[in-house]
């Protein structure tokens, strides 16, 4: 109780909640400009926390993160694009009740069932961290090595496009974090006789040019489109009787969201369609979704912004991140000494707290903030595209560099930036890369250890504990079921180009 | 034949084949030890990629018409930039940056240009190098500019 109570004082503090306002107000901003999503925002505001204590960089963070999730959802209900992907099940929805007048029904709607999600996923990470702390201390190399294995297969299997781009992209991660010193032995690796290359690739510049440079790559292609016309946007929030009716809906999303969230590599926008799905199956109402029907939105949205919370779960207590904003958060964390991990919520126990309540003060906010936000959008979607863009390009040089003030990080993101540009062309997913990069040296470092305690026989690995057995069991089972749907997938997509042919075959 | 192998996949995919086995070649040259890693890393990568060449190869998807854009001179612009920084400093590179950008992206008259090019360039470059006091490479050793 006493270090709930020293988590609050250190939560409370003005510094802090002036940060919530300000990374929230600018989050739900930046995740409803389409394109934009929370990796771009946090790129944007990483900077800013340098010269920040810990709990009030990732109040600003933790902020920008929440608030550009709900903010998402904005632009989904009002133009029918979502502004992160994590939104893109609200358009279902969402823009039919648009069309027909809802348009305050519909963004109150969101913004509550944003708020709940997000809060009931707090309560949630609040009991579920410290379990999974106290088990996690049973974690040895080996049982770190076969769990990172397990994360990296589900992060690269689950990925958008094909599993082998995916894997692809997760090794290439996994190589930059072996770029420069061998934390072991101390031999330079792939540093070309370069003295600046030895200290290795920070994770920042690396997505920084990933998600940010190519971003403006993307949107620099696509710039001949033409602008949407906007309605006008106002916001009504759901009375009490409203809520009891859908709040079955409410629970379920959340539930939904905070149960994928705290699986590495799934992240919102699979909880969204998840949830809606379940909606499909399970909401009184479904005979109505699709046309404009509220429990759509409340799936979505009470869904993703649920894993807001409980992606964190992974991340703090096995250091494990879920996605790529987690990965980013992650290494952001690390910036201000927090290291996710085992250890941390024996070691950092009270700015562990802290954060919980952070986020928690952060849904607040969200709540209040999202009428004055809403009103900005009218006047937002008039900025030329061109400010923005610099903007963005401007904030991805300083965020690149300001980390380590190295101005090799520059070259690094830039090179990043065009090479992730080719591999999104290509159809390759960019989160195993990152998440390649975060996951990578904890793989090595746990693989060499358990190398050097099994006196290198690999194959003691998998009697080396019941832990350990279970997870390599698991992964097993993972490629299995991986190859067994890739099969059946390309024999469906065999059966699928055959049939077009028959009736002209059979004609002639 | 010949067009399918200049299709942009395919040579993302050879490209990725053959960084992969110039990455390995370094990584068996390099101390057992300390390229254990990297050697597995970059064995799967080879044969990954040497896959994906062969199913872009196979699946034959249609060479869409190349069209000139000048993507490729923002891509340099912001190379150029970076490289330049080492040696000038942040602001001088970021300036003639933004300003590309921004009559990239279609801000072509000269008051919206120079005033996006003074307040996103040098005011941002401002804020943090003077008032958050972050620092950012710099062109003078007093930090200056």
């Amino acid at each position: 109780m006493d270090m709930i109570l020293a988590a609050m004082g250190d939560a409370f503090t003005w510094q802090a909640l002036l940060a919530i306002v300000i990374g929230t107000w600018a989050g739900i901003i930046i995740g409803g400009l389409p394109g934009l999503g929370s990796v771009v925002g946090l790129t944007i505001f990483l900077p800013f926390t340098f010269g920040m204590d810990v709990i009030t960089s990732m109040a600003l963070l933790i902020g920008v993160y929440c608030g550009s999730v709900y903010g998402g959802s904005i632009t989904a209900i009002l133009i029918n694009t979502p502004g992160t992907p994590q939104s893109a099940a609200t358009t279902f929805d969402g823009y039919p009740m648009t069309q027909q007048g809802r348009v305050d029904e519909a963004l109150g709607w969101a913004t509550f069932a944003s708020f709940f999600g997000g809060v009931l996923s707090c309560v949630l990470l609040i009991f579920c961290a410290p379990q999974l702390a106290k088990f996690a201390v049973n974690f040895g190399s080996i049982e770190v090595f076969a769990l990172v294995c397990l994360a990296m297969l589900c992060i690269v299997g689950i990925s958008r496009g094909s599993l082998l781009k995916g894997l692809v992209c997760g090794m290439m991660g996994f190589f930059f974090s072996t770029v420069g010193s061998d934390p072991i032995t101390g031999a330079d690796r792939f540093t070309f006789g370069t003295y600046a290359l030895s200290s290795g690739l920070d994770l920042i510049p690396v997505v920084v040019g990933a998600f940010a440079l190519s971003e403006v790559f993307v949107r620099f292609s696509a710039r001949n489109e033409e602008a949407t016309i906007i309605p006008e946007a106002r916001l009504r929030f759901p009375n009490l009787r409203e809520i009891g009716r859908r709040l079955i809906e409410l629970v379920r999303g959340s539930f939904i969201g905070s149960f994928v969230g705290a699986l590495p590599g799934t992240g919102a926008a699979a909880a969204a369609f998840i949830s809606y799905a379940a909606a499909q199956k399970l909401s009184p109402r479904r005979a109505n979704l699709g046309k404009g029907e509220p429990d759509g939105i409340i799936a979505s949205e009470s869904s993703n912004n649920a894993v807001t919370g409980s992606a964190f779960i992974p991340t703090l207590a096995l250091g494990i991140p879920g996605d790529v904003v987690t990965a980013m958060m992650m290494g952001a964390m690390v910036i201000h000494g927090i290291t996710p991990g085992v250890r941390l919520m024996v070691d950092q126990a009270q700015t562990v707290y802290a954060l919980f309540v952070v986020l928690i003060i952060v849904n607040v906010a969200m709540l209040v903030l999202s009428k004055p936000s809403i009103g900005l959008f009218r006047y937002l979607f008039k900025l030329p595209l061109g400010f923005v863009m610099g903007g963005i390009v401007m904030f991805s040089f300083i965020g690149a560099v300001s980390v380590r003030g190295n101005p090799l990080d520059l070259v690094v993101a830039a090179l990043t930036g065009i090479l992730a540009y080719v591999l999104r062309r290509g159809g390759y997913p960019l989160a195993p890369l990152v998440i390649g990069m975060v996951l990578g040296p904890a793989l090595e470092s746990s693989l060499r250890r358990g190398l050097l305690i099994s006196r290198g026989d690999f194959l003691s690995f998998f009697t080396h504990s019941g832990i350990a057995a279970t997870l390599f069991v698991l992964i097993g089972l993972f490629l299995v079921w991986t190859t067994m749907a890739g099969v059946l997938d390309w024999r469906a997509k065999i059966a699928a180009r055959r049939e077009p042919v028959s009736p002209s075959s059979s004609r002639a | 034949m010949f067009a399918s192998l200049i299709h942009p996949r395919v040579l993302t995919a050879l490209a990725l084949l053959l960084a992969g086995a110039g990455l390995s070649i370094t990584a068996w040259q390099g101390p057992d030890n300390a390229m254990l890693v990297p050697r597995i890393v970059l064995t799967i990568w080879c044969v990954v990629a040497l896959a994906i060449l062969i199913g872009e190869l196979i699946r034959r998807v249609p060479v869409k018409r190349v069209t000139l854009t000048p993507l490729p001179l923002l891509m340099a612009a912001i190379l150029i930039a970076a490289i330049a920084t080492a040696s000038l400093g942040f602001l001088i590179p970021a300036l003639p940056l933004v300003a590309l950008t921004l009559w990239l992206f279609r801000i072509r008259r000269p008051l919206p240009l120079l005033l996006g090019t003074i307040v996103i360039g040098g005011g941002l470059w401002f804020l943090f190098h003077h008032v958050l006091m972050i620092r950012l490479p710099a062109l003078l050793t007093n930090g200056v500019i």
